[in-house]
């Protein structure tokens, strides 16, 4: 078989497309970007906030696999990156498991916890589902602010009820102690994460999600176990969220409960939809609205309301209009204008007699 | 486990919640029949209502009376604008697009109300009912509270009478049934829309009046206390205005007679998360695949 | 071989299916009836989306109600939809291999048997296409891929034929035709269009309210005055 038979072979067997090459290149030039230039290139309050950042296109990456490949909508996400952050620190307080090990223990066990939450995915579907979840996020939110997130402390709970002082850091990895060394480690497990998603989408469990969203009877017929694909949808997005609550609890070296507010898991999903649930650009595009966004208001004075105010008309005009979010219109808004730029220049100077 | 008198005081403030409940509820269940949307952002609308009567007397000293007709008529006619341009526009999209819109105007509602009324300071709404009433046993009754629960006896009652018995209320029933077959009976179907968006609206701004003197006059809380009514609306699966009105007097008091119970006070906070969870996996309906006009969609 | 006897299936006061009897042998077995007969009904019991009041169905030796539904796939059930179903953001290679990779058959053959079916039905795209682009013919035949793949052994065929022009119902006519031999399934062929139904199905069975009114070699079964009687409705005298 000719050079291009196999190789054309081997990227239809990966899955992968032309475009994909592009996106390819992006990513990791990006990537080399983020973790070579940009710890150095911005200012210790924005190396924090692009960290936090980055933990939340993880977040956003789980929402977007339940919502856009599968069709299930969960408004827990929030209370999942908590949980993730609480099992996260509890590791790193009480065992000297090495930080990489931890994290993803983190995950699994947070992956344990997260379909449990999904559950109800098996009996209710669409609001009802949505709904559920919200509740279990308002549930678990309401343990939380009693049990408190761990800080050292002796128990079950490891936490110490101490009023003064300052409370003991969740410890980050040994390599990457500060706040630059740990936005590129982010940075690379953030890579990681995705790596693993895409890896689901493009092979089999992707396929029975997406014929699951289409239409449950045709993939029962097709021989879909849609019960165990459900889960291992809610598995993989608490996984990833567990992994990201983890990693928030090293960046922001103490958790508090008032992090992790009801609403805030609606306004994730405000963002998802903004970015686009169905691409995993998205993602990053509602992890930039959800951290990057407030950050840069509060930097100009304008107050963190305001941002209320954005998510929730964007929410609005994206339910209404662009239902694929930004990170699939933008591509094809810009598509559009360089065709109509495109046109322009050749009316303005034809190119062999040749018509528009 | 507390004895019969520590109970009693909190009986009759769980009734009044159960009652200003079932007011939302009500307007909830009718709306999403005639509609099939569940309108998540009716707790921030009945806040900014309240939001907007405070001001009216606190700071441009209008009377009392003029203020809370504001309150409630806001309520109506805010929901109406929002269904002529949301409810049309997203009129033949699924429940869970609807409902999330929704989300969406609460987020922008909760944006707008801490902006205009910070939320650093304290503020309060009494109403004139507030002062005088009534003891039982161990428990004192205020005017407000037998308003809240005779109110929301009366608009259940009422409500229920309306659709059966007048033009409008049975247009409205038809409409729940089947919007197209009623369209073609030559119903005028968006008129009929536009009286569910503003009756409904309505009470929910008479909820958040009565809330936010019986509860808190907080947007975030306020805005949140619709997860109750929410619960009440599903327990009665989005259909019963009897039944949504007994569950909100039920959701209502078991909230607030969990107070005086030491080893659960802590987790009180759950009471509504935990009741629309149980409303949901019990009472909402069993999944079916509908085989519906030929087809499986 | 695939026998049902006494099927009956009840809905609240609605009966589709009351004590439906028949076998198909072997072959492509037509199933026909006027609108409202349970002939989807039917084929939602196969798939196991709707369980039966009574009776049985027993599909080369094995009792195909005991099994889950996703299961039956696996078994070698395979089904079309009236409304297609294919998956539109995938390619087709995706749609045909989904089938495969949750049936019997092994990894190692998944693309040759994917190719192989998508070569069956005659489907002139690529197999990277995405189905989305696709027109309504090349939809129904990657419908028929994903049913003859990974070795089958019962083809379910609902109205595949439906909203097609002549020419492409010939094609798929030929295409259903060859699928017993070379394909070794049974198939059960729901469709209006009588030519279609003549063309490819050896032996029919008519169903009307849920009963089998009628049963044998096709050109019989057409010529039936019963069957006339069931579709065009005129009175029946008892």
């Amino acid at each position: 078989m000719p050079v291009g038979g196999r190789v054309s072979g081997l990227r239809a067997r990966l899955g992968l497309g032309r475009r994909d090459a592009l996106d390819g290149v992006v990513i990791v030039a990006g990537v080399i970007f983020a973790v070579a230039a940009l710890p150095s290139l911005l200012s210790p309050y924005w190396v924090v906030n692009a960290t936090i950042a980055f933990i939340y296109a993880l977040v956003a990456l789980g929402l977007g696999v339940l919502a856009g490949r599968v069709g299930l909508i969960s408004l827990g996400q929030g209370a999942v990156l908590a949980l993730g952050g609480w099992v996260g620190a509890r590791l790193l307080f009480a065992t000297s498991l090495p930080y990489p090990i931890a994290i993803i223990v983190a995950g699994l066990i947070t992956m344990v916890m997260g379909t449990l939450i999904g559950l109800p995915a098996l009996r209710v579907s669409g609001l009802y589902l949505a709904l559920v979840t919200l509740m279990l996020a308002g549930a678990i939110n309401v343990v939380l602010t009693d049990t408190n997130f761990p800080n050292g402390g002796k128990g079950f709970l490891g936490y110490n009820d101490i009023s003064t002082g300052t409370p003991p850091s969740i410890r980050r990895p040994s390599i990457a102690a500060s706040d630059p060394a740990f936005l590129r480690y982010t940075v690379i497990v953030v890579l990681v994460m995705f790596v693993l998603v895409l890896l689901h989408i493009r092979g089999k469990p992707g396929r029975a999600w997406a014929a699951i969203r289409q239409s449950e009877p045709a993939a029962l017929a097709a021989g879909v176990n849609v019960t165990v694909y459900k889960m291992w949808a809610f598995a993989l997005a608490s996984f990833v969220t567990g992994v990201a609550g983890a990693l928030l609890g090293s960046s922001s070296h103490v958790l508090y409960n008032y992090q992790f507010p009801t609403s805030q898991s609606i306004i994730l999903f405000a963002v998802a939809l903004m970015g686009g649930i169905y691409t995993m650009w998205g993602a990053v595009v509602a992890a930039f609205l959800f951290q990057i966004v407030p950050s840069l208001f509060t930097v100009w004075g304008i107050s963190n309301d305001w941002a209320t105010i954005l998510f929730g008309v964007g929410a609005l005009q994206v339910l209404t209009t662009a239902p694929a979010g930004i990170a699939h219109q933008f591509p094809r808004d810009m598509a559009k204008l360089g065709r109509l730029l495109f046109g322009l220049a050749r009316r303005v100077a034809p190119a062999g007699g040749r018509a528009p | 486990m507390p004895s019969w008198s520590s109970f009693q005081p909190f009986i009759p403030i769980g009734l009044a919640a159960g009652g200003a409940y079932a007011l939302s509820g009500v307007g909830m269940v009718v709306l999403y029949r005639a509609t099939g949307v569940l309108n998540l952002a009716f707790g921030a609308i009945g806040a900014m209502g309240a939001l907007i009567a405070w001001s009216m007397i606190n700071t441009w000293h209008v009377p009392g009376g003029v203020a809370y007709v504001a309150c409630i008529l806001f309520g109506g006619v805010l929901t109406l604008v929002y269904g002529m341009i949301f409810g049309r526009v997203l009129a033949a999209r699924d429940p869970l697009v609807k409902a999330a819109a929704t989300l969406g105007l609460a987020l922008l509602l909760l944006g707008v109300m801490n902006r205009l009324w910070p939320a650093q300071v304290t503020r309060t709404l009494t109403l004139p009912s507030d002062n005088g009433g009534f003891a039982v046993g161990q428990a004192n009754v205020d005017w407000t509270q037998v308003i809240a629960v005779g109110f929301g006896i009366a608009m259940t009652a009422g409500t229920a009478l309306f659709l059966r018995v007048t033009k409008l209320g049975t247009a409205m029933r038809a409409l729940a049934d089947d919007r197209e077959i009623t369209a073609t009976l030559g119903v005028p179907v968006r008129r009929v829309e536009a009286a569910a968006w503003f009756g409904s609206g309505l009470l929910a701004g008479a909820a958040g009046l009565l809330l936010a003197d019986l509860d808190t006059l907080a947007s975030d809380a306020l805005t949140f206390l619709v997860i109750f009514t929410v619960s009440a609306a599903l327990i009665a699966r989005l259909r019963s205005l009897v039944v949504t009105f007994i569950a909100a007097i039920v959701i209502g008091l078991v909230d607030n007679l969990i107070t005086p119970i030491n080893s659960i006070t802590n987790f009180r906070d759950m009471t509504p998360f935990v009741l629309a969870i149980v409303a949901l996996l019990f009472f909402a309906g069993r999944r079916q695949y509908s085989f519906a006009r030929g087809g499986i969609r | 071989m695939i026998e049902i006897n006494d099927l009956t299936v009840r809905f609240g006061g609605v009966i589709p299916l009351d004590a439906m009897t028949v076998t198909f042998e072997s072959g492509t077995c037509g199933l026909i009836g006027p609108n409202g007969a349970g002939k989807t009904t039917f084929f939602n019991v196969l798939s196991g989306f709707v369980r039966p009041s009574a009776g049985s169905v027993r599909a080369f030796g094995d009792n195909l109600l005991t099994m889950p539904h996703f299961r039956r796939a696996r078994w070698g059930l395979r089904r079309t939809f009236q409304t297609e179903q294919a998956i539109e953001e995938l390619s087709v290679f995706e749609n045909v291999a989904m089938i495969h990779e949750h049936s019997r058959r092994s990894r190692a053959s998944r693309r040759s048997d994917v190719l192989g079916a998508i070569e069956f039905v005659g489907l002139g795209v690529g197999p990277e296409t995405k189905v989305g682009t696709l027109a309504v013919r090349e939809r129904r035949l990657v419908e028929v891929a994903r049913a003859v793949v990974g070795k089958p052994r019962l083809v379910l065929l609902d109205e595949p034929a439906a909203g097609l022009p002549d020419a492409e119902t010939e094609h798929l006519g030929e295409v259903i035709r060859r699928i017993p031999g070379e394909i070794d399934a049974l198939v059960i062929l729901v469709d209006h269009d009588m030519d279609l139904v003549s063309a490819c199905c050896g032996v029919t069975a008519v169903l009307d309210f849920g009963v089998v009114i009628a049963a044998g070699p096709t050109a019989d079964v057409l010529r039936d005055p019963n069957v006339m009687r069931a579709y065009l409705g005129t009175e029946e005298t008892v």
